[in-house]
């Protein structure tokens, strides 16, 4: 019996679709677009760039020099391969032609960048970096030469206070909560949550299977001379191996193929994973007994839950724990996805003892009293209506 | 004979609806019971209530002579049930279906093997074992939901409407195949609003109308509640009124009608109304063509005994 209850999950297609392959489709995804990335520093062909200069000013011309200096074929990392146009209108035809990707128009003492539509990743990426750490740099050098005719020595001090302060808030915006947390890490962890919890949805499915007055199936089952406490038990484990076994596979691939770093406690690892999974399928439990419907009502509510926690945890945007902390922590507490993503982060980053149990023990005490609810109500056979 | 459902003063409420009133049946052992009302008359959730899947505000629901209820395991491995709507596993093949529902009753595996084999020949679904249920049509899938409800020969069957949405062929087939089940020792309980089937395939008969019976007995029984028993049409051309008149002034004529070339008369329980009104016909010097006798329909009963038709919906 227990076979068919394995058999019925492991031939849910829209299941496995979820909870396996979409979660191996995003990090494969994203391993294509921060691989790319990391991998910038050691190759990059140069990026064909157009400089087009519309001022004598002192701003301008440090700024062509600058580029000149990045586009020099002798240097050691050649970034652009550059080419020169009288004027933007000139230059920006030249983008709609796809002769080059990049321009940079430099004018009395402002800059401006464009990105042809066909443009790279790298490029985009490269062109901000140096156009802002220009902008930031030049105000730091005029502001140095202005005190300078001053207080040389205070001015000096001042901007070196300057550069430890943003040294420090650098250090500081370290932590989990920052605006930018280690993006490459984060991300997959993220996507390995988003795929455990929608283990939920098998939950909800649980309840379809048991409860009479969801399915005609159930119904059933109810009135043969089976008892449900056993049903309900062969149904639970049905649900729970497959979804280790995913998370086994995601780990294995996230470890082996994208070199994910997972901490160095595989123990606490596995306990995590194993505490995730109950969470998220006693979760889809409680989904599929409070909202309404048939099944696929049921299910469509659910997906719509674990989409927007998934989402407020940072699976698309991953400052927005920090945002969020700023202004309502609370939902940060009660989040599933965002107190999975923390327990694991915390767990593999900084085997950080208080931070993990805490997070495990919320997950754990919400599985106990999502089991125990779940249990109670489905051991009934009886309904008031059908 | 043997009782082996007894429902008595049966209540269910939904809300402000009540769905039961008062319902009470019995059915005895090894003949097929119909339960016959139009859609929403109540036969689905008297069913339920028999079941122990839903709540009922009042009434007692023997089954084999014992207390029903959610807990009655002993009874519940004695009971089969097909349901309205077809209760099945989409991603469960049809013989894995069967096996499964089959395993909620029947532990032993060889034993299971062979009950599981009969069903299939028995709704003849041979040649699909291995077929998803999406893949079988709707008659095909009908079989399969009966399949599921009889594998593990339960001494009492439920059957929710087994030939809605069937194909003549597979409706045939289902109701042969439940004359066989009773002809083996099962008890049936069978609900419809077709009443062409219950006449034909049922020993005994409720009239199930806003959660009530209206009448209960056998077929002969129903028709004799009523007083028209026999409806009678004759084809003759011209019949002038003053013959009309003497046909109606025949004890048993209470109504009749005449179209100007067919005569149709209405009668009473009696054993010479045919003769009667072709006698009278022939003395008055008519040539009569076609003579038909037809005794009342389940319909007629209905419609007697609630001044409406079970026919529309
Ligand atoms: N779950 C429910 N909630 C409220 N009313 C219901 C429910 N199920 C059935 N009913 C009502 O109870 C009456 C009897 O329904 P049902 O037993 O399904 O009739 P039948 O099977 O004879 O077609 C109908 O009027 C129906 O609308
Ligand atoms: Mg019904």
């Amino acid at each position: 019996m227990f076979r068919y209850f394995l058999l019925k999950v492991l031939r849910s297609r829209n299941y496995l679709f979820w909870s396996m392959v979409f979660p191996l489709v995003i990090m494969f995804c994203m391993n294509m677009a921060f691989g790319n990335i990391y991998d910038t520093e050691n190759s990059i062909d140069p990026i064909r760039t157009v400089l087009v200069k519309e001022s004598g000013s002192f701003f301008a011309e440090q700024f062509a020099e600058l580029v000149k200096s990045m586009a020099d074929e002798g240097a050691e990392r050649q970034l652009f391969d550059l080419s020169e146009a009288d004027s933007a209108e000139q230059a920006k035809e030249m983008l709609l032609a796809h002769e080059a990707m990049l321009l940079f128009v430099a004018g009395e003492d402002e800059l401006e960048v464009f990105l042809s539509d066909d443009h790279s990743m790298t490029s985009g990426i490269v062109s901000g970096t140096v156009a802002d750490s220009y902008r930031t740099n030049f105000r730091l050098m005029t502001d140095v030469y202005e005190n300078a005719e001053r207080l040389p020595e205070e001015a000096v001090s001042e901007i070196m206070d300057n550069m430890s302060k943003e040294l420090s808030y650098t250090m500081q915006s370290k932590g989990i909560f920052s605006d930018s947390p280690n993006p490459y890490v984060w991300y997959f962890y993220s996507t390995l949550v988003m795929g455990m919890f929608f283990n939920a949805m098998t939950g909800v499915n649980l309840v379809s299977d048991l409860k009479a007055d969801v399915s005609g199936e159930a119904m059933r089952l109810s009135v043969s001379p089976g008892g449900k406490g056993k049903m309900i038990v062969y149904a639970f484990i049905a649900r729970l191996i497959p979804s280790l076994l995913i998370s086994g596979i995601h780990l294995a691939v996230m470890k082996l193929v994208f070199k994910v770093p997972l901490g160095d406690d595989p123990l606490r690892l596995a306990a995590f994973v194993l505490c995730s999974d109950i969470f998220a399928i006693g979760f889809g439990v409680i989904c599929g007994l409070v909202f309404k419907g048939n099944l696929v009502a049921r299910e469509n509510k659910t997906t719509g839950m674990l989409m927007a926690s998934v989402f407020l945890s940072g699976e698309m945007i991953s400052q927005l724990p920090g945002i969020i902390e700023r202004s309502a922590p609370i939902i940060n507490d009660i989040n599933p996805a965002t107190v999975m993503n923390m327990a694991l982060y915390r767990l593999a980053m900084y085997n950080n003892d208080y931070d993990f149990y805490g997070n495990m023990i919320k997950l754990v005490a919400a599985s106990v009293v999502f089991l125990v609810i779940g249990t109670v109500i489905l051991r009934r056979e009886r309904y008031a209506s059908l | 004979m043997n009782e082996i459902l007894k429902v008595e003063g049966l209540v269910k409420r939904y809300k402000e609806l009540i769905a039961l009133d008062h319902l009470s049946i019995s059915v005895n052992e090894g003949e097929i019971f119909g339960l016959l009302g139009p859609n929403g008359s109540g036969k689905s959730t008297c069913i339920n209530c028999i079941l122990s899947l839903l709540e009922y505000d009042k009434g007692s629901i023997r089954v084999f002579g014992k207390e029903m209820s959610p807990k009655a395991y002993e009874l519940k491995s004695q009971i089969g049930i097909v349901p309205q709507e077809v209760a099945v596993y989409d991603s469960l093949t049809v013989y894995e279906n069967i096996d499964f529902f089959c395993g909620l009753y029947i532990r032993d595996k060889e034993e299971r093997k062979k009950l599981v084999r009969e069903a299939i020949d028995f709704v003849a679904l041979n040649d699909f074992v291995k077929f998803r249920p999406k893949k079988l049509s709707g008659g095909l899938k009908r079989r399969l939901n009966i399949a599921c409800g009889i594998v593990h020969k339960p001494k009492l069957i439920f059957f929710d409407e087994p030939t809605v949405a069937v194909d003549p062929q597979s409706r045939n087939r289902i109701l042969e195949g439940i004359g066989e089940l009773r002809d083996k020792g099962a008890t049936i309980i069978y609900t419809s609003h077709y009443m062409e089937e219950v006449e034909q395939l049922c020993d005994r008969i409720a009239i199930l109308d806003k959660g009530n019976t209206i009448a209960e007995g056998t077929i002969e029984e129903l028709r004799n509640m009523i007083k028209k028993s026999e409806i009678i049409s004759i084809e003759a051309g011209g019949l002038e009124e003053a013959v009309l008149e003497k046909v109606r002034e025949l004890k048993n004529v209470y109504s009749l009608d005449y179209d100007g070339s067919t005569l149709k008369v209405e009668a009473g329980s009696g054993r010479h109304n045919v003769i009667d009104i072709v006698n009278i016909l022939q003395e008055a010097g008519y040539s009569l063509r076609k003579i038909f006798s037809e005794q009342p329909t389940l319909n007629d009963v209905f419609l007697e005994l609630t001044g409406k038709t079970l026919r529309d919906e």
